[in-house]
This record gives structure tokens, C-alpha cells and sequence, in this order.
């Protein structure tokens, strides 16, 4: 009879064998499958007087073959690849755009300072005023038209960790309810393993940490999942909701939340999520598109205000002192929502240090009664035990502020400098081509002195006030030599007929400004003499009424296109112009674009190679499913042929009582 | 090794796509004809690019410049040429003038000639250019720099300038701002009149025949020290002598000076009549009369002579005065009135005319001299914008070329790199088809 079971147990092995090659094949190419195998053994043999004799097979388990180290090292560089998979998808979208020829700032910027030679070539030109004025509009809109583009780039950020968030919850509720599953199939039968579940769960972890890097721990039959810095995902049959919630310190932009005991969301820190596409949005916002939309608005509002400082000193077409060109958008400053305290400092740039305006963010908070601002690019902090105080070309005010102890305020000096850059100026008439000043030598003068046509440093000085009314400067003045020549007296010119003294006995230095003289005396402007005058020569200085041919202040307004205004330092001071701020910007994102685009194809290279060992122990080889389909075919057919000789056997039996 | 089917697959497709993205950036680069499509591909390069994009723009704009002032210099150029050719023909009207032979006709009709020169200068002056600013008032482009008419300047007063000393400027290199403009004031106002330190005048009252030169400057530096520079040269005669002996003085007649009313001769007022002892100099015709110690008089040395011709009578004088500025109106005007005044027989009217028309050649030589110093200015700036030219081409081709190597495509090696990929792509499309046919499947 035993002759029948061992030929019945090979069919049953056989056939298994079949069914298990052919759930191979038909998952060759199903994600996350590992192929499976069964594993057969001998039935316990019978002992007889001679012995042990062989009972037959009979199959112990289908088992699935699979590398748990290289699975590990399969999720860790996905994890990186897709992080630089998502960041590079970001980053390149604004890596075009800054360079390009057509749509950068850099043809823009050109464009301008191109408007202003025009106008200094031409003062009294209307169409040259006319098409600075035009070039400036188109300054502006390309500013406007870069941030644009970063600021759509910010809100698809904020909808990516919405949609990330989703998604991960999604993957998080199946897990565990995978983990519930794979529990309950086990509860029957521990010796066997639920192999097409734990593929399913494995493949799940695998895809859900091309969203946000997770580490798992195994604890019994449950995988646990954490990720970032060991947040609990996963923990069992349970798991914890991810939401996509307004920054208590910025409200403008998204970051994660986690909806632990109560139901409100807690922030969860942005350093504590990494990898997987999410890390790579947020690393992208952080490290990237700040840093560029910070500098892009940097440019903005170094400009206009330079320019607008500049153009202050000049005087325009109507004979009135310019006024500003550009409007000039302020520092941001946001409130952090958990502040218990009321009122709020104010911020504001420091005009005459614009140069040392860093492109970062700023937190201003409250500890202990005292100030503490931190540099967030560099997270560089100062205390101070009061304000005002005046850093990196700011000027942070207590205004109404009354702090409690941790209250804080997030300052973005240049966020939005691009967003808001406009142009106050819209008559042509009022562009400020001039100086307001003009020098002149007397006829009557034998010496060989010589007066310089004056630089403008301050209209603010009491000496323009009544400028835009009388276009003539208070007073007027007349400089006169005395007798012998190595001194010279300032007279007010008001009344050419009769000047009246206004400081006398002044030594006179070849080539030595006559403003601020040495007690302090000063106008506003700076003149030189230089040369050999003689006693009674006279130079006077006198408003600039009529001047529509000067175009002193168009041309320091053009030297601005090159001239170092940007990126100071305390000891080297300005060392870059606009271009090359921009120029550095665009380098900044070609290179972090470069470098994402490096680490994501190597990480891409180390998962390819992990992926492939892994595919080469689990995955399926049709050729190698076609020769076991062939020998277990061959087992099947042996089987039965022992079945045939046992019929036969028993048939010899039976005729022989025939 | 173990070898899966899906691994066959997998690896065939990431070559495939790795082929493709390579081909498909060659192919960019060969279309756009440029090297960096992104600043990714090489951000150092990328960015300084940009940068010397705005060089070279700066430089095109110095071009602009450079035009600009070529034009304004050569407008003024051409109207200081001009007035140069005026001044040569009003200097031969002022030479025909001052012949004491001419009828008064003949004179009047010299000054008719030079009112209508005086215009024409006035005209000059007065020019605009292409955009209808006035050349010569310096900033104030929309204001005509000089106003009145020759009658004004008979009458006394002066053309007067309306406009400033402004100069305009442009910026024709990095550091240059070069001047466009003189000022109306400094091309025919600010002259030196005399020769240039100090002027000759005679006095009104004069009644004899002397007339007095342009003096001479031998010792520049002398003059220039001097505190008080103002002078009468006093003549008298002793008539007891015989025959009669003219003798002058030189008289401080600064009121600045300490010693105002005395003479230099002798330190002390000057002594009337005038004898051997009195200290006065003997006058003769024709000897100049330098202004220095000689013999016993206490020691001055005003560094300069002048030289009077002609008979002095007792009374006539003379004065030296520092130069001051004259304008070549003021010269022209005072020519016209000298001839239209002038009256024929007349000795005393005739020594004033023979003076007046001394004096007019004097500032018209000066006048002259200013105009072409200007005109020497304008043709260095002109010099200096050519050079500048051609320097900024040179820079400009410079730029043009660097940027091309930072971002032009060399098309040779990356028609070669095409050609390669698509070979890799051919072969490993080919060995995909390949090992993706081998099925044991096919075999049972």
C-alpha cells in the first residue's frame, strides 16, 4: 500500500511545484514580488527488520526568496534619489528661467542703465526720458515676472506637501492595516509564512519612502515605521495622520503637521523630514528658492534704493529737486502666531549701509529680557539688551512692541523686494538729469584759481529747502580771496550787490573741498579750487535754475551700473554690482542645481545596483520557471509511472489466484 | 549570477533612456548652437557670462557715447573755426582802420564792415545745435548765452552772458568723463586783455601825442608777487630848462596800497614841477620805460616794461592795471567806437584812434590766442575719443570673443558626440532586441 502513497505524495509534490513556478510566471513582472520556491522532505520512514524504509516526499513550505539587507540598502538610496528626483524637477524650473536671454534680468538691467546714458547723452531730450522711463517699467516687470515665476514655484510647494502628506497617509492606513492582516493569517498557522502579503507590505514601505525617507523596526509579526528623526509612522494596526498646516512663524507657506493626542496639528521641525520627495520639496524651499527669491529682491531693493538716493541729489526738468524714482518695497515682518505679547517692532532698511543687506532671514525673539536676532542662513545670533539697533542694513525699531518672554517675529528683509519694486516717477519732466548746483568763476578774476562744477551730497541739507520753490540754493555763495591770496572769505550771495560775510580768514588748500569747512559749516554739496588765485577773485555757487543741458546727475546715475554697490563686507566694503549679485544668484542656483543633479545620479546608480542584486536572489528568471515547470513535469510524470507499476504489481497479485 | 528576466528588461531600458537623454541634449546644443542650455550644465561659466554681457553692452554704450561726442566737439569746432576766420578779418578791418590817412568815409565804412562782423561773431556765439541747444551756454541748453547788439556795446554796456560755466560731460570710458561743451563765458569772455598781465590805457584828458604799447612781461613771476598792481605813468615838463625837458613818474595808485599817491622813483608823493633833483626819469620817444630801480631810486622791480612814442604834454598820463577779462564783444565794440569817433585832422583825435586801434589789435591777438587754445582743447578731446574708439573696439571684439568660448558650442565635437551616441544607441537597441528574443519558452 505504501507504494501508493509515495506515488500519490510525489504527484501532490509535483503538482505544487507546477502551481508555484506558474505563480512565478504570472508574477514575473509584479512589483515588489519575490519569486517563490517550495521546499520538499522526506516522509518519516517506516522501520522494519531491515531497516529504515522510505515513506515518500511531501512539501514543507512554499517560502519566497528574499534579501532583507539588500532591501535595506534598496530603500536608502531611493529615498535619496527620489529626494534629488523632486528637487531637481523644482530647481530647474527656475534654473532656466534665470539665465535665459530672453526672460533673465540681465538684458533688463541693460536695457535700463541703457535708458539712463541715453538720457545723459541728451538731457533735454524728451523721447531719451521718455524710453528710460520705459526701459525702467521693463526693469520692473522682468523683476516682477522673475518672482512671479518663484513665488508660483513657492505655492506649488505648499501644494506638493499637501498632496505628500495625502499620500503618505494613505500608504500609512494601509500599512496598517497590512500589518492587522498579516497578523490574523498568521494566528492559524505560525510555522507558515503569508508570502504574497509580505510582499505587498514590503513593497508598500518601498513605495512609501519615495515620499519621505521611513526606517522600519520589526517587532513580532508588525513592522513598525518611522520617519525624519524617528517619528512614529506606523506602529502596528496603528498609525498617525500627516497634514499639510500653516507655519505658526510664516503664514504664507506650508510645512508638516502631525495630528498626535489632541486633534490639533503639531509642526513638525523641517530638519526632522528628510528624503523621499517630500524632504526633497522642502529641502528645495529652504536651501534653494529662499535663498533665491531673498537675493533676487536684494538686487531689487538695492537699486531702487541707490538709485532713488541719487536721484534725490539731482534736480529735473521743471527746475524741482528729484524726487524717488523707484518705490521701494519694505522689509517684511511676520508675526509669529504663538506671540502672547501686543504691538509689534518695526523694520526698515538702514538707505546709507544698503550694501551690507546679507539676502537672509532673520528671528527676532524674546528670552530672558533680552533681544535675540538670528541670522537664519548661517544661524549666526546677537543679543541686545535693548533696541534700536541697526544690522546688515537693517534697522529693527521696538515701535509699539511689548514682548513676553519667547515671543518672536520673523523678519524677511528682501522676500518680497521684487514682488513690490515699482516706479513712483511718471513724468517725463521729472527725471533728475541735473545737479541742482552750478559753479561759476568771475570775469573780473587774474589768478589762475579754477572751480570745480560741484558734487551734491545731501539735498536734505536747510540749504535746498526752499529749492523746488526759488531754485536757488539759501544762501547763495560767494567765495572770495583775501589780501594777500592764502585766505578766502564766504560771503551769502543773495544780493549780488551786497554780499554779507558769512565766515572770513579761511586758509586756502589747492585742491581742498571748501565744504565742510573747519568749524563745521556746511551746504549740502562739495566744491574744490584748485590753482593759483589771486586776492579779489571770486567764485560763486548758485542754484542750477534753467540748467535742461546738465547732465551731472544723469551720468552718476549710469556710474551706478557698474560701480560696486552690493555684497559688503565690514573690512573689504561693497564688492559686487547688480550684475554680478545677479550673475552670483544665477550661479548659486546653476550650481545647487548641478551638485542635486550629481547626488540624485549617484543615489539613482546606487539604488539601479541595489535593486538589480536584490532582482538577482528575488526576482523571477522565466528560462529558470520554464526548466523547473519541465522537472517537475518529469516528477509528475515518474510519480505516476510508480502508481501504474504499483496497479500493476497488485494486478500480478490478483492473477494469481485466477 | 543569477540573472532575472526583469533585470534584462530593467537594465535594457535604463541604457535606452540614458542613450536618449544624451542624444537629446547633443541635439539641443547642436540646434541652439549653444555650449550651456541651463546654468546647470556649468554655473561658474554660465554667470560670468552674464557678465561679460554687460561688459560688452557697457562698451557699445561707450560707442554711443563716443559718437555723441564726436558730434557735439566737431558742431563746436566747426563754429570756433569760423569765428577764427571772423577774428583774422576784423584784425585786417582794425589795421585798415588805424591808418591816420584815411578819409572819414573810408573809416566810416570800416565800421560799417565790422558791425556787420560783430553780428555774424554774435551769431556764432549764439549757434545751436541739431536738437536746438545752444552750444555756448553751458547747462543752460534752452537759454540764448548772449543777448544785446553792437549799439549796446557802444553805449557802454557789456554783451551780456546768460548762460553758466557749466560744462557738459559725457562718460567715454570706464574712468574718462570727457567735456562736450565750453561755456560761452570761457570761449569769448574770459580774455585777458593787454598782453595778458597787465592792460595800457591812456587817460582821456591826454593832449599830446604819445602812444603807449601793449607793455611787456619780462619776469612773470615778479608781477605775480605783487601785492598792489596798480600804476600811473605821469609826465611833466620843466619848462625852465632849455630846451624844455619831459620827464616821468611812476605812481603807486592802488587805494589798497599803503603807499598810494607816492612815487616809485623816490618813495615819496611826486614832487611839481619837476626839476633834475625832483627824482622823475627823463622821457625820450622810443626808449621803454622799465619798471625797475635804477641808480638811486629805492628798489622795486615790477618785472615789465612799456614803451610810449610820441610827444607827451605835461599832465598826460598813462596807466598800467592787471589784466582783467575783456570779451572779444567789449574789443570789437570799443574798435568800431574808436573808428566811428575818430575824426580826420584832428592830432589829439588822431593819437586817442592811433592808442584805441594798439589797444583792439592787442585784444583781438588775445581773443585769438583763446579761441585757438579752445580749439586746441577740442582737438585733443577729439584725439583722445578716437583713440578711445579704437580701444573700445579692440575690447569689445575682446568681449565677443570670450563670451563665445564661454558659451558658444564647438560644433565639430559635438557633431562627432552625435554621431557616437547614435551609435551607442544603434548598438544597444540591437543587443536589447537580442537577449529580450532568448526564451526558453521558445524551445518547449
Amino acid at each position: 500500500m505504501s507504494i501508493f502513497s509515495i506515488g500519490v505524495g510525489g504527484l501532490n509534490a509535483a503538482q505544487m511545484g507546477i502551481m508555484t513556478s506558474g505563480h512565478n510566471i504570472s508574477n514575473a513582472s509584479t512589483p515588489g514580488y519575490s519569486r517563490q520556491s517550495i521546499s520538499q522532505g522526506t516522509n518519516n520512514a517506516i522501520v522494519t527488520g531491515a531497516g529504515f524504509v522510505g515513506q515518500g516526499v511531501h512539501v514543507q513550505t512554499v517560502k519566497r526568496t528574499y534579501d532583507e539587507y539588500m532591501a535595506k540598502q534598496v530603500l536608502h538610496a531611493e529615498a535619496g534619489a527620489s529626494e534629488m528626483d523632486s528637487y531637481t524637477t523644482q530647481i530647474s524650473q527656475i534654473d532656466n528661467l534665470l539665465a535665459d536671454v530672453s526672460s533673465g534680468l540681465s538684458p533688463a538691467l541693460a536695457g535700463f542703465f541703457k535708458g539712463v546714458q541715453d538720457v545723459a547723452a541728451n538731457p533735454s531730450s524728451i523721447p531719451g526720458r521718455q524710453s528710460m522711463l520705459s526701459a525702467s517699467s521693463l526693469l520692473t516687470e522682468r523683476f516682477h515676472a522673475l518672482d512671479d515665476k518663484m513665488t508660483e514655484v513657492r505655492l506649488g510647494v505648499n501644494s506638493y506637501i499637501a498632496n505628500y502628506t495625502k499620500e503618505i497617509n494613505v500608504y500609512a492606513s494601509q500599512l496598517a492595516d497590512i500589518n492587522q492582516r498579516i497578523m490574523i493569517a498568521r494566528t492559524g498557522i505560525s510555522t507558515q509564512a503569508p508570502n504574497d502579503l509580505l510582499d505587498k507590505r514590503d513593497q508598500m514601505i518601498k513605495e512609501l519612502n519615495q515620499l519621505v525617507r521611513v526606517t522600519t523596526v520589526v517587532q513580532g509579526e508588525d513592522v513598525n515605521v518611522f520617519f525624519g528623526k524617528g517619528q512614529p509612522l506606523v506602529v502596528g494596526a496603528q498609525y498617525n495622520t500627516l497634514v499639510a498646516m500653516v507655519s505658526p512663524e510664516d503664514q504664507e507657506k506650508f510645512v508638516v503637521g502631525m495630528i498626535g493626542e489632541g486633534s490639533l496639528p503639531i509642526a513638525v521641525p523641517e530638519s526632522q523630514v528628510s528624503g523621499g520627495k517630500l524632504g526633497g520639496i522642502l529641502a528645495f524651499r529652504s536651501q534653494t528658492l529662499d535663498k533665491a527669491q531673498n537675493y533676487l529682491g536684494r538686487v531689487a531693493v538695492t537699486i531702487a534704493q541707490n538709485f532713488n538716493d541719487q536721484h534725490n541729489l539731482g534736480m529735473d526738468l521743471t527746475g524741482a529737486l528729484g524726487g524717488d524714482y523707484f518705490k521701494v518695497p519694505p522689509p517684511n515682518l511676520k508675526q509669529n502666531a504663538s506671540n502672547t505679547g501686543s504691538g509689534a517692532p518695526t523694520v526698515a532698511f538702514d538707505t546709507a549701509n544698503m550694501a551690507y543687506l546679507s539676502g537672509s532671514d532673520y528671528r527676532l525673539s524674546f528670552r530672558s529680557g533680552q533681544f535675540q536676532l538670528l541670522r537664519l542662513a548661517d544661524a549666526q545670533a546677537q543679543t541686545f539688551a535693548s533696541l534700536p539697533q541697526t544690522v546688515d542694513g537693517i534697522q529693527i525699531d521696538l515701535g509699539d512692541w511689548v514682548p513676553n518672554e519667547n515671543d518672536s517675529f520673523l523678519i524677511e528683509p528682501t522676500r518680497t523686494g521684487a514682488r513690490n519694486l515699482g516706479i513712483l516717477l511718471s513724468d517725463t519732466r521729472s527725471i533728475a538729469a541735473a545737479a541742482p548746483i552750478r559753479t561759476s568763476t568771475a570775469l573780473i578774476n587774474s589768478g589762475t584759481g579754477a572751480i570745480d562744477a560741484g558734487v551734491v551730497v545731501d539735498t536734505a541739507n536747510p540749504s535746498f529747502t526752499n529749492f523746488n520753490v526759488t531754485g536757488q540754493i539759501a544762501p547763495p555763495v560767494l567765495i572770495q580771496f583775501d589780501h594777500p591770496p592764502t585766505t578766502y572769505s564766504l560771503y551769502d550771495n543773495t544780493d549780488p550787490a551786497l554780499p554779507v560775510l558769512i565766515q572770513g580768514n579761511i586758509a586756502y588748500t589747492a585742491g581742498a573741498d571748501v565744504f565742510p569747512t573747519a568749524s563745521g559749516l556746511d551746504y549740502g554739496y562739495r566744491i574744490k579750487i584748485s590753482g593759483v588765485p589771486a586776492s579779489g577773485d571770486q567764485f560763486s555757487v548758485g542754484g542750477d535754475i534753467t540748467g535742461i543741458a546738465d547732465n551731472r546727475n544723469a551720468m552718476l546715475l549710469g556710474a551706478l551700473q557698474t560701480k560696486s554697490t552690493m555684497n559688503a563686507s565690514v573690512n573689504v566694503g561693497p564688492t559686487a554690482s547688480y550684475q554680478s549679485a545677479y550673475s552670483q544668484i544665477v550661479s548659486f542656483v546653476g550650481s545647487k542645481s548641478s551638485e542635486v543633479q550629481a547626488i540624485g545620479a549617484s543615489q539613482q546608480t546606487l539604488a539601479d545596483q541595489s535593486n538589480s542584486i536584490l532582482q538577482q536572489v528575488a526576482g523571477v528568471n522565466l528560462d529558470e520557471e520554464a526548466a523547473n515547470l519541465l522537472r517537475y513535469q518529469q516528477a509528475y510524470q515518474a510519480s505516476a509511472k510508480i502508481l501504474s507499476i504499483a496497479t500493476k504489481i497488485f494486478d500480478e497479485i490478483l492473477s494469481l489466484g485466477r | 549570477m543569477r540573472v532575472s528576466t526583469g533585470m534584462i528588461f530593467d537594465a535594457g531600458v535604463v541604457a535606452l533612456n540614458r542613450q536618449s537623454a544624451k542624444m537629446l541634449h547633443l541635439q539641443q546644443q547642436v540646434a541652439t548652437g549653444r555650449r550651456i542650455l541651463t546654468p546647470s550644465d556649468d554655473p561658474v561659466n554660465a554667470a560670468r557670462a552674464l557678465e561679460v554681457t554687460q561688459s560688452r553692452d557697457v562698451v557699445a554704450q561707450f560707442k554711443d557715447n563716443h559718437n555723441n561726442a564726436n558730434s557735439a566737439l566737431g558742431l563746436a569746432e566747426a563754429q570756433l573755426s569760423s569765428s577764427n576766420d571772423l577774428l583774422v578779418r576784423i584784425r585786417e578791418l582794425a589795421v585798415q582802420g588805424g591808418n591816420s590817412s584815411l578819409t572819414g568815409d573810408d573809416r566810416r565804412s570800416v565800421a560799417f564792415e565790422l558791425r556787420a562782423r560783430f553780428e555774424e561773431l554774435l551769431g556764432i556765439a549764439n549757434a545751436t545745435d541739431g536738437s536746438g541747444n545752444y552750444i555756448f551756454s553751458g547747462y543752460m541748453g534752452s537759454t540764448k548765452p548772449f543777448g544785446g547788439t553792437v549799439d549796446d556795446t557802444l553805449a557802454g554796456n557789456e554783451i551780456v552772458y546768460q548762460g553758466d560755466d557749466g560744462q557738459r560731460r559725457l562718460q567715454v570710458s570706464p574712468t574718462r568723463y570727457m567735456e562736450i561743451s565750453d561755456s560761452g563765458n570761457d570761449v569769448f569772455k574770459r580774455i585777458r586783455n593787454g598782453n595778458g598781465y597787465f592792460s595800457t590805457d591812456y587817460a582821456k584828458t591826454n593832449s599830446g601825442t604819445a602812444v603807449i604799447d601793449a607793455g611787456s612781461i619780462m619776469d612773470t613771476t615778479k608781477w605775480n608777487a605783487l601785492a598792489n598792481r596798480k600804476f600811473d605813468i605821469a609826465f611833466s615838463i620843466d619848462d625852465t630848462a632849455l630846451p624844455p625837458v619831459t620827464y616821468y613818474d611812476i605812481l603807486d595808485v592802488d587805494p589798497n596800497s599803503p603807499t598810494v599817491g607816492n612815487s616809485l622813483l623816490t618813495g615819496a608823493p611826486p614832487v611839481l614841477p619837476p626839476t633834475a633833483q625832483s627824482g622823475q626819469r627823463v622821457y625820450e620817444s622810443g626808449q621803454p620805460i622799465t619798471f625797475k630801480s635804477q641808480g638811486s631810486e629805492p628798489a622795486f622791480d615790477l618785472g615789465g616794461s612799456v614803451l610810449i612814442n610820441g610827444d607827451p604834454a605835461a599832465g598826460d598820463s598813462f596807466s598800467i592795471r592787471p589784466s582783467t577779462s575783456q570779451s572779444v564783444f567789449s574789443t570789437i565794440g570799443k574798435l568800431i567806437g574808436a573808428l566811428e569817433g575818430a575824426t580826420t585832422g584832428n592830432e589829439r583825435s588822431m593819437t586817442s584812434l592811433a592808442n584805441d586801434v594798439g589797444f583792439s589789435l592787442t585784444n583781438l591777438d588775445q581773443a585769438t590766442d583763446n579761441i585757438l587754445r579752445i580749439r586746441a582743447q577740442i582737438g585733443s578731446r577729439l584725439g583722445e575719443v578716437e583713440s578711445l574708439s579704437n580701444v573700445n573696439e579692440d575690447l569689445g571684439l575682446q568681449y565677443q570673443q570670450t563670451l563665445s568660448q564661454l558659451q558658444d558650442l564647438d560644433y565639430a565635437k559635438a557633431i562627432t558626440d552625435l554621431t557616437r551616441s547614435q551609435t551607442d544607441l544603434d548598438a544597444a537597441q540591437k543587443s536589447f532586441s537580442m537577449i529580450s528574443r532568448l526564451s526558453l519558452f521558445d524551445k518547449i
